[in-house]
């Protein structure tokens, strides 16, 4: 039973206290009167993550069986595509000379299957239109803090200076009546990570069993083209209703909080690229148990 | 049509034969093609067609291998992964460096002032503190209430109590049992009957003339391992090929076998592999198949299988 002492032996606390070392000279204060540490502190992972696990040990090997795509041989050479004005023309110099018959972006093709480009989740992205906003910006602060609720994430939190916590999303152009450039209209929130995986796993377990009348995100009608640049991109997107928000269990504690609830589309933004990507990203998500339906 | 215009024997001879061949081939696959799509991955159905005397000779030396499918049944780490005493002090270490600069929480948002479910989660979070940090932190200064002796009351009644992570059929060394090594990916290996000595070998049958690989892989699921269970054949591809060794005393034949694998999971039930082949089979992870397979055998399918 040498593996079940094993198994023993790992589980055992970790954790043990030393007496602190003693403190010869105070740190340094900044403005704020805050401690500046001498080193700078980076918040690392924190727990083992479980869907990440759930990746690694079951879905990568079969999503590389799955979409995998047989090639003999080194690919021919993309056939070269004229431009519209000639190059060496002084006349057309300066001119925008795209090629002939426009970008082909849909007919991307996908890069030849490999080991190392198995499709995997990159970042979830949670966005929300708030239209009271556009009467008073102090509209958006319940968005915010359900966000913030939601995700866990703040500006440089954990000392990254990547993690841009939750961000407002103002306006671009103007809408006449509407909305003009540098108005704030909604907030958004990128995961990664871990609190990416919690993300879904919370998504998954809590508030999809729970919404009512959900078939799974609808898919495209199977006639419809996977030759368009969303086809190509390796993003599935999908929306939640207002009613899903009070199912996330940060939020359910303390619905009554926040002034709304608010709906929100969320983005799962996977590696995979070329022709079908959206479908190796589908297939990935139905890993993590999220469902699709046809109408 | 060509030949007799030109009027020479040994030409006509010539495109003759190369007129009969041509022929036989596109009548082939034109029922081929009539029958049904035709995917690379087929057995080759020409070899059992009717062929003139003179072209049996020539099929003969062309018969190719003896195709085998074999399915590696796999199921799932059911538990996550113990971590080892390095990642959990890692761990510890981070969650404390994220507790000891966390923003502050904000209580009045979640909590009423004095609400039992504040204080309970005082208590609670005094006890991580400590927990986190040791001694002096996390001590109750405040004066006990009415509230935090509810919570603490209600606290010493509740006992979690955790499932063991290690199943019964691990200490009992039960290797039938699905839920033994519930951590790792395990595998389905049978103890055959093969060419008169015993082998563990993953399930595995031979594929019948124009039958499709990826379905007689699952046709041959059903023979080798009973349909008392629920299961999934990843892919129609298959994940890698064995050739075995060539022993032609034993066969007496020439053709070489090729067996190709195919990964599956099992979701539910168990296998009932047929006892008139079979001897026995085993659940294992990669390691305790190393040990019990051919040499050659292991080194083809070491690299199928999960390390973990």
């Amino acid at each position: 039973m040498s593996t079940v002492t094993r198994i023993a032996q790992t589980s055992q606390a970790a954790r043990a206290f030393r007496k602190p070392p003693k403190i010869r000279k105070s740190l340094k204060y900044d403005v704020k009167g805050l401690p500046i540490p001498h080193v700078k502190i980076l918040v690392r992972d924190t727990h083992p993550c479980r869907l990440a696990d759930h990746y690694h040990t079951t879905l990568q090997d079969d999503l590389m069986y799955m979409t995998y795509n047989h090639e003999s041989g080194p690919r021919p050479p993309p056939r070269a595509i004229r431009l519209t004005y000639d190059p060496n023309d002084p006349y057309t110099k300066n001119r925008y000379n795209p090629p002939v018959g426009g970008s082909q972006l849909g007919k991307k093709p996908a890069p030849p299957t490999t080991a190392e480009n198995v499709v995997q989740l990159e970042k979830i992205s949670i966005h929300s239109m708030v239209k009271e906003a556009l009467t008073s910006r102090s509209n958006l602060l319940g968005a915010i803090a359900a966000f913030r609720a939601l995700s866990g994430e703040t500006q440089f939190g954990g000392g990254r200076h990547s993690s841009e916590g939750v961000q407002i999303v103002k306006g671009i152009k103007t809408v006449g009546g509407w909305t003009r450039p540098g108005l704030p209209l909604g907030v958004k929130v990128d995961l990664k990570g871990p609190k990416m995986y919690d993300f879904m796993a919370t998504l998954v377990e809590f508030v999809l069993p729970r919404l009512r009348e959900f078939p799974g995100i609808i898919l495209p009608p199977a006639s419809s083209t996977m030759n368009s640049p969303s086809g190509v991109a390796g993003v599935v997107s999908f929306g939640l209703p207002p009613e899903a928000m009070g199912f996330f269990p940060q939020i359910e504690v303390n619905l009554d909080s926040y002034p709304k609830s608010y709906g929100m589309h969320i983005h799962f933004v996977t590696n995979a690229e070329g022709i079908g990507a959206q479908n190796r990203a589908r297939a990935l998500l139905s890993g993590f148990q999220i469902p699709f339906a046809r109408k | 049509m060509v030949c007799q215009l030109l009027g020479c024997q040994y030409l006509q001879a010539l495109a003759l034969d190369m007129f009969s061949r041509t022929a036989l081939s596109q009548s082939t696959k034109a029922s081929n093609a009539n029958i049904r799509r035709f995917l690379a991955t087929e057995v080759d159905a020409t070899s059992t067609s009717n062929l003139g005397s003179n072209e049996i000779s020539r099929v003969k030396k062309a018969e190719g291998p003896i195709l085998h499918t074999s399915i590696i049944l796999n199921r799932s780490p059911i538990i996550t992964r113990t971590p080892t005493s390095f990642e959990r002090a890692y761990y510890a270490y981070q969650a404390r460096i994220h507790r000891a600069l966390h923003n502050p929480f904000p209580y009045e948002f979640y909590f009423k002032q004095g609400s039992p479910l504040e204080s309970r989660f005082n208590l609670e979070e005094r006890r991580r503190e400590r927990k986190a940090f040791g001694a002096p932190f996390g001590l109750d200064s405040s004066e006990k209430n009415a509230a935090t002796e509810l919570a603490e009351s209600s606290l010493r009644d509740e006992e979690e109590e955790t499932m063991p992570r290690i199943h019964e059929a691990d200490v009992k060394g039960d290797l039938k049992n699905l839920n033994r090594r519930s951590q790792r990916n395990i595998y389905l290996l049978l103890l055959q009957k093969e060419n008169g000595r015993n082998v563990w070998r993953f399930p595995q049958v031979t594929a019948e003339k124009g039958e499709l690989l990826h379905i007689a892989a699952m046709k041959g699921l059903d023979v080798e391992c009973g349909n008392h269970m629920d299961s999934w054949i990843v892919s129609r591809n298959p994940i890698g090929a064995f050739h075995p060794p060539v022993s032609e005393a034993a066969t007496g034949t020439s053709q070489k076998d090729v067996v190709f694998f195919y990964k599956a999971h099992i979701m539910a039930g168990q296998v009932r592999p047929d006892r008139t082949h079979t001897q026995d089979f085993a659940w294992l992870t990669k390691g305790e198949i190393g040990t019990r397979v051919d040499k050659n055998y292991w080194l083809c399918i070491k690299d199928m299988l999960s390390d973990f």
